[in-house]
């Protein structure tokens, strides 16, 4: 990340400008599309160069694709992929007479792409406006000028009492943190509860903190990752929109910890109702007390802003994250230097995923032994993780670490509906494996899971049926790794490029040359971006070797 | 502390980077998107080196230094993904690299050539030939930003941006208006360090002969 850029927008910032991004989306909104004109004032307003502004408007979806009258966005997530082989979004285009990214010749409507709503657990999805429908008969809706918004299963817990998902917010750890410990002992208190980042990469949130605080700095920040890529994830989506005090919360404890006044929520625009809850639970909070310049009563300080994004899935890299907060370019940056030491303004900045901090309170309140109890296995804590639409059961469940994948998706999720068997899952995201029906009862949790060529990655669990084809669904998976790409280093940029080639094409796919290529990618790649998508064509290539067309 | 490179001891302070170490111990790692100019950005993965200990090749010019350790700039593992990646980028391009750029000598020097694995869509052509000293190919551009930082941490003009993102990134001048219409000063940082033909220099030779 440029450090005169930064700067820049470190001093802009200071004065209540606002970001290149945020005017650039705010022009969007205005009138549909971007204009040389909204370019230069953007320039103007944030302080960033003209060029610089430029290379923003051309990274983000939402800047991309112009809007008409009504604009409809269609997710071609993996769960709408997992029950339509992506139908809804050949109906779509053929009714609408537009193509992805285009907009009517009239100005009517707009189709464009979107990855991935959140609603999962009613695919296939589509927003227009604010509004996100779903279910099998959305496209007729949609069609029909009748989208309404589609119902969210409440989230239940698989255990005796909940813990994360308690019903009743009364802000007990951070009082409790407040009035009885120095913030080293908060600090020393979540170290010992082993609290294992809920993000992807497990990496324990006590260390990050630790590093954070002892990083030199005149100011430091607290930033929440709410930046959910996953197709097939909804729980962190969950937890901001219908749990937003305890993600204040956790960050609060967070600043008091490691010695920060600021946080920073970045929520998804493909989530439109994160923002709106968020800004609340920040506007309640302000006015009990408990965010501000005096946090209780106490002499602590801190507050919370909330920034949307605008259509990245690298940006939920922490990096690319820290990047777009600041208006630029998604782009990852190589580390050192790490977010704890050089991270938001140039300043020492925590980055935890959201469902990271919301578990904060809970080991403020109950402490670390209590905390580390919840799960019988090594891992700390409890999860979240929820189930696409193939399931009879879907939604978002509160699990203890260890519990066998099989019980979760037979016996909490109910199995496959329609008396369809599960062909294989994908847990954790696009970078996860691909977990075939034969090991269901390998314990969900991060190193048995990494051990069949897995991750417990974030927690999405997507299920196909027999019905899905291989071939495409490893298709599916780099076209999406393919777009994403954030163009920064080159195994990735043009690696995934070449490797969707290869499955899109009419032909068989050389396993040489694949093999080459995914080591390439693995190996090389500046993020787990690049390194992990062949996890799951590797998954396929052990499971399913005979329905990839590979020779 | 001190850090072996291919057998011979270097002794350096902290936060030497590992190309750094290299460098000092007179050995040599082959980079693309490096300028030892600008701060190092660790996108061309063509740096790979060997260290014991570590899981896989790591990047030379964004990996420090720790004390006691052995790098081996002639690892197999690194130097297969360094040229698979250099393999890569030739495969982006509509047209083979210029002999003298630094693209080609990278590709030389880990013995990329012949046919390629894997092949594909290459860069459109699209050229701005207005500006009277600076022509600009973007379907040369690897993307290794070089000139970006150059008219940033350099010469401070911020002329220059990235675009677009995956396969489609590239670089622009001003809002893509061309070096003619930006902030460009004419100052050539940038065609001095790209390492292919996309931003060069028109020589007063190229002038008269046109």
């Amino acid at each position: 990340m440029s450090r005169n850029l930064v700067e820049i927008i470190r001093r802009h910032h200071e004065l209540g400008a606002p970001t290149a991004l945020e005017v650039l989306k705010a022009a969007v909104a205005d009138h549909g599309e971007l204009t040389d004109e909204d370019r230069r004032d953007a320039a103007a307003r944030s302080g960033l160069p003209e060029a610089a502004v430029h290379g923003v408007s051309t990274f983000y979806d939402d800047l991309l694709a112009p809007r008409g009258e009504r604009h409809i966005r269609v997710c071609t997530g993996t769960a709408c992929f997992a029950a339509t082989a992506d139908a809804h979004v050949d109906e779509l285009r053929d009714a609408l007479g537009c193509d992805l990214g285009e907009r009517s010749a009239d100005g009517s409507v707009s189709l464009a792409e979107t990855v991935c709503l959140g609603y999962c657990h009613s695919a296939p999805a589509v927003r227009e406006g604010e509004v996100v429908d779903a279910g099998p008969s959305v496209v007729e809706r949609v069609l029909a000028g009748a989208i309404r918004p589609a119902r969210e299963p409440p989230p239940r817990s698989a255990l005796d009492g909940p813990a994360l998902l308690a019903f009743g917010h009364d802000w007990a750890g951070l009082s409790r943190a407040i009035a009885t410990l120095t913030p080293e002992e908060l600090l020393d208190v979540v170290k010992r509860a082993e609290v294992r980042g809920r993000g992807g990469a497990g990496f324990p949130a006590g260390l990050k903190w630790e590093f954070a605080r002892d990083a030199d700095g005149e100011r430091k920040f607290i930033v929440a990752n709410g930046d959910e890529g996953d197709p097939g994830s909804y729980i962190d989506k969950l937890l901001m929109e219908e749990r937003p005090e305890l993600l204040l919360e956790g960050m609060a404890l967070a600043g008091y910890a490691v010695g920060a006044d600021h946080g920073f929520v970045l929520t998804r625009s493909e989530y439109p109702r994160s923002k709106p809850a968020l800004e609340w639970a920040v506007a309640v909070a302000r006015r009990a007390g408990l965010l501000g310049a005096s946090v209780l009563g106490s002499d602590f300080a801190f507050d919370v802003t909330i920034v949307e994004g605008a259509g990245s899935y690298v940006v939920g890299e922490e990096t690319a994250l820290l990047a777009c907060l600041q208006g630029l370019r998604g782009t990852v940056s190589a580390r050192p230097p790490f977010p704890a030491q050089r991270g938001l303004h140039g300043l020492p900045t925590v980055v935890n995923n959201v469902e990271t901090l919301c578990n904060i309170p809970l080991v403020a309140r109950e402490g670390a032994e209590r905390y580390g109890q919840l799960s019988p296995g090594p891992t700390s804590g409890t999860k979240l993780i929820c189930f696409n639409e193939r399931f009879e059961r879907p939604g978002v469940y509160e699990v203890c670490f260890g519990t066998s994948t099989r019980e979760l998706c037979e016996g909490l999720a109910g199995g496959l509906r329609d008396g369809q068997q599960i062909k294989a899952l994908q847990i954790g995201g696009p970078l996860g494996g691909i977990l075939p029906a034969s090991l269901l009862d390998t314990p969900f949790d991060f190193d048995d899971l990494a051990a069949v060529g897995c991750m417990l990655g974030h927690g999405g669990i997507v299920a196909f049926d027999e019905t899905t084809d291989m071939r495409a669904l490893a298709t599916h998976l780099l076209r999406f790794g393919a777009t994403e790409s954030c163009g920064k280093c080159f195994p990735c940029r043009i690696g995934l490029r070449r490797a969707h080639e290869m499955f899109v094409a009419d032909e068989d796919v050389d396993r040489e040359r694949l093999e080459a290529l995914l080591e390439t990618l693995e190996l090389g790649s500046l993020c787990a971006h690049g390194s992990g998508m062949p996890a799951p064509i590797r998954s396929l290539l052990e499971h399913f070797p005979d329905e990839l067309g590979i020779a | 502390m001190r850090v072996i490179v291919d057998d011979s001891d270097v002794d350096v302070q902290a936060g030497t980077t590992v190309l750094q170490a290299v460098r000092l111990s007179g050995g040599f790692v082959p980079t693309l998107c490096f300028d030892e100019r600008q701060e190092p950005f660790g996108a061309c993965r063509v740096c790979m080196v060997g260290v014991r200990g570590a899981s896989g090749p790591l990047p030379a010019c964004t990996t420090l230094c720790r004390d006691g350790m052995v790098i081996d700039t002639r690892d197999e593992t690194a130097r297969r993904i360094a040229a698979a990646t250099v393999e890569l980028v030739l495969s982006e391009l509509p047209q083979p690299p210029g002999e003298g750029t630094e693209l080609a000598a990278i590709a030389r020097d880990l013995g990329v050539e012949g046919e390629l694995r894997w092949p594909g869509a290459v860069h459109e052509r699209r050229e701005d030939l207005r500006h009277p000293y600076l022509a600009l190919r973007q379907e040369l551009c690897i993307s290794c930003g070089r000139c970006v930082r150059a008219c940033d941490e350099v010469q401070g003009a911020f002329a220059l941006t990235a675009v677009g993102r995956g396969f489609d990134a590239n670089i622009a001048a001003g809002m893509d208006q061309g070096f003619r219409d930006s902030t460009c000063v004419s100052c050539g940082a940038c065609a001095d360090t790209c390492p292919t033909d996309a931003i060069t220099e028109i020589s007063l030779l190229a002038m008269i002969e046109r």
